[in-house]
């Protein structure tokens, strides 16, 4: 099993980037689990959140892998910068639907269907 | 050449400054304005796109590469460019931008100043995005795209426009999730991102198909996929687009799901060149957004909704022309671009029209309009003839091309159920003419009248487009045949 997961990113045997690449697989999965079996709308947007963290993760993994680290950082410096601006479009969605419905129940948005 | 210099930098400086210019003077003064700026700023996109095409392609040149502010000659420096595909891309975005702006003159009431402010931004995301050689930039154009439309979805608080735009944001979040855990893969294997280079080191390790390569492919697959809303990713599709403010609609039926999606698709095929899961995939994709669209526009009872899931089913088509590979393909998928542009932008005008006269889109209620409203009539029923690809008009070509791609590709059953599909679209599009505007007209429509305007202008407008495209498409063929390409 190791030997396929070293195939993934071309690395030979077992080391700390293999583990690097499960942890942030594991986020991404955590991140979609909550996004999928929470029924509240902040728990939501702290889902996206986790898996766009992990993200990250992995793409300064790719940078400390091809030797090219400077540009990894910079794009995830540019990551975070985007995924607030969402984060922020996002809560402020959720704060308005709370003022419509009174709560931040999902289930309560049931207009659009067919 | 110069000339061209300032073509390609007004694209990205023009939105800027009537961003800036919007938000400078006064509320008041502004807003009586902005709308026309707007529409001003989309016809000059439209005729930079076509100088530039002329002069591009008077020059023989492949793409023209600039930068706004700094040395792209430098050493693995960014920078931007234009090619033709860009160029048509351009052209279309000046177009629906011209017809939603049109419509928001009638349809938006309220915020006008925010709303110019966030169409200025998407069309700076997309200008942005066909023009952007790596795919980290293409990215960050993107999310400019998405975070606009989230917010011009959901900017009227409206219970529907807050409800559409929140699932469109989370699954648009999670289709970046996807996006970028590909560019991860593909960065670690190349070290770069930019196209020329990535997609140089990217074959060289291709050669050897690996776990990571099939990982990468089916995570990029994956999110443009969602970007796009093609069938099994199309559940927010239906619902932001059925929700937003008609103006809104126009605009992301019309352009922001082929920019954000569909040129997504091109840039994937040219990353994994005769990589055999590609055509696959595209295939089946495309094959399941026709035939699952069309069979759930069948069933819909809101107008806005209906051509929503018409929208999913039409972006299949495109998907099968890309799928096959074929310059013969690839030009039916990017006429058919167009041609979905002007015909869903003539359906969401109806739908416009219909609701600022009779006050309804719920089908059930609406009935017997055609000789009440004799120009929407019209204008919907050469939208409808050429979605399903009736000759003479703009649809019928653009199919055609497409279908003869995949014949010619040897994909016979797709292009066999393809063709068929065209018959569920019809059936779709004739229900929907047979609700509004055949039948018996219900007794409280008796007062209702033509629109004016604005509206109406867009309406004509499109028709014409339509089926002049028609018409005039043998010399499109003759001008393809010209440049060696069929």
């Amino acid at each position: 099993m190791w030997f396929c997961l070293g195939s993934v990113i071309n690395l030979p045997g077992f080391g700390w980037e293999i583990m690097m690449l499960i942890i942030g697989f594991l986020l991404i999965i955590a991140g979609a689990y909550c996004i999928i079996r929470t029924y509240h709308l902040l728990k939501i947007i702290i889902g996206m959140e986790i898996a766009m963290k992990a993200v990250t993760l992995l793409i300064i993994l790719a940078g400390l892998v091809n030797g090219n680290l400077a540009l990894a950082q910079s794009f995830v410096i540019t990551i975070i910068v985007i995924e607030v601006v969402v984060a922020v479009v996002a809560a402020g969605i959720a704060v308005s639907l709370y003022k419509k419905y009174g709560s931040m129940e999902i289930r309560n948005l049931r207009k659009l269907k067919g | 050449m110069p000339i061209l210099d300032y073509i390609t930098v007004s694209f990205l400086v023009i939105p800027l400054i009537i961003l800036v210019l919007n938000n400078l003077f006064s509320k008041q003064f502004v807003e009586r304005i902005n709308f026309k700026l707007v529409g001003v700023v989309a016809i000059l996109q439209m005729a930079l796109a076509v100088a530039g095409f002329s002069l591009l392609s008077a020059a023989h040149w492949e793409d023209y590469r600039f930068s706004l502010l700094w040395d792209w000659t430098m050493e693995e420096a960014g920078y931007f460019a234009v090619n033709s595909l860009s160029l048509v891309f351009l052209f279309c975005i000046g177009f629906v931008l011209l017809v939603a702006v049109l419509v928001a003159k009638a349809t938006v009431e309220q915020r006008k100043t925010a709303f110019v402010n966030l169409v200025l931004t998407l069309l700076l995301g997309m200008n942005g995005m066909v023009m952007v050689r790596d795919l980290f930039s293409l990215y960050v154009f993107l999310e400019i795209v998405g975070i606009s439309s989230f917010v011009l979805v959901a900017l009227f608080q409206l219970e529907t426009g807050l409800e559409g735009a929140f699932k469109y944001l989370v699954m648009s979040s999670l289709a970046t999730v996807f996006i970028l855990t590909g560019l991860a893969f593909v960065f670690m294997q190349t070290g770069s991102l930019q196209y020329a280079q990535a997609w140089a080191d990217w074959l060289s390790v291709q050669g050897t198909a690996q776990l990571y390569t099939y990982l990468a492919f089916i995570l990029l697959i994956s999110g443009f996929a969602l970007k796009t809303g093609v069938v099994p990713f199309h559940s927010w599709l239906p619902d932001a687009h059925q929700s937003a403010n008609t103006a809104v609609s126009i605009l992301l039926s019309g352009i922001v799901i082929k920019v954000a999606g569909i040129y997504g698709f091109i840039v994937l095929t040219k990353l994994f060149p005769g990589f055999p899961p590609v055509a696959l995939a595209l295939r089946i994709l495309g094959l399941l957004s026709i035939v699952v669209g069309a069979l759930f526009a069948l069933r819909q009872t809101h107008f806005k909704r209906l051509v929503a899931y018409s929208s999913v089913s039409q972006m299949g088509y495109i998907l099968l022309g890309l799928s096959s590979g074929t310059t013969l393909g690839f030009l039916g998928a990017m006429v058919h671009i167009f041609n979905h542009a002007t015909f869903k932008s003539t359906l969401f005008t109806n739908a416009a029209a219909l609701s600022a006269q009779a006050g309804t889109l719920e089908l059930g209620e609406l009935g017997g309009l055609e000789k009440k409203m004799p120009v929407t009539g019209f204008s919907s029923i050469t939208a409808f003839l050429s979605t399903a690809g009736i000759p003479p008009l703009a649809g019928f070509w653009s199919k055609l091309l497409i279908i003869m791609a995949l014949w010619k590709s040897e994909a016979e059953g797709f292009a066999a159920v393809a063709l068929l599909a065209s018959i569920l679209t019809a059936a779709y599009f004739l229900r929907l003419q047979k609700k509004v505007f055949f039948g018996q007209l219900p007794e409280k429509f008796g007062a209702v009248t033509e629109i004016g305007g604005s509206v109406k202008f867009a309406e004509l407008m499109l028709s014409a487009v339509n089926i002049a495209v028609g018409v005039g498409f043998p010399l499109i063929l003759l001008f393809f045949e010209g440049r060696g390409l069929l």
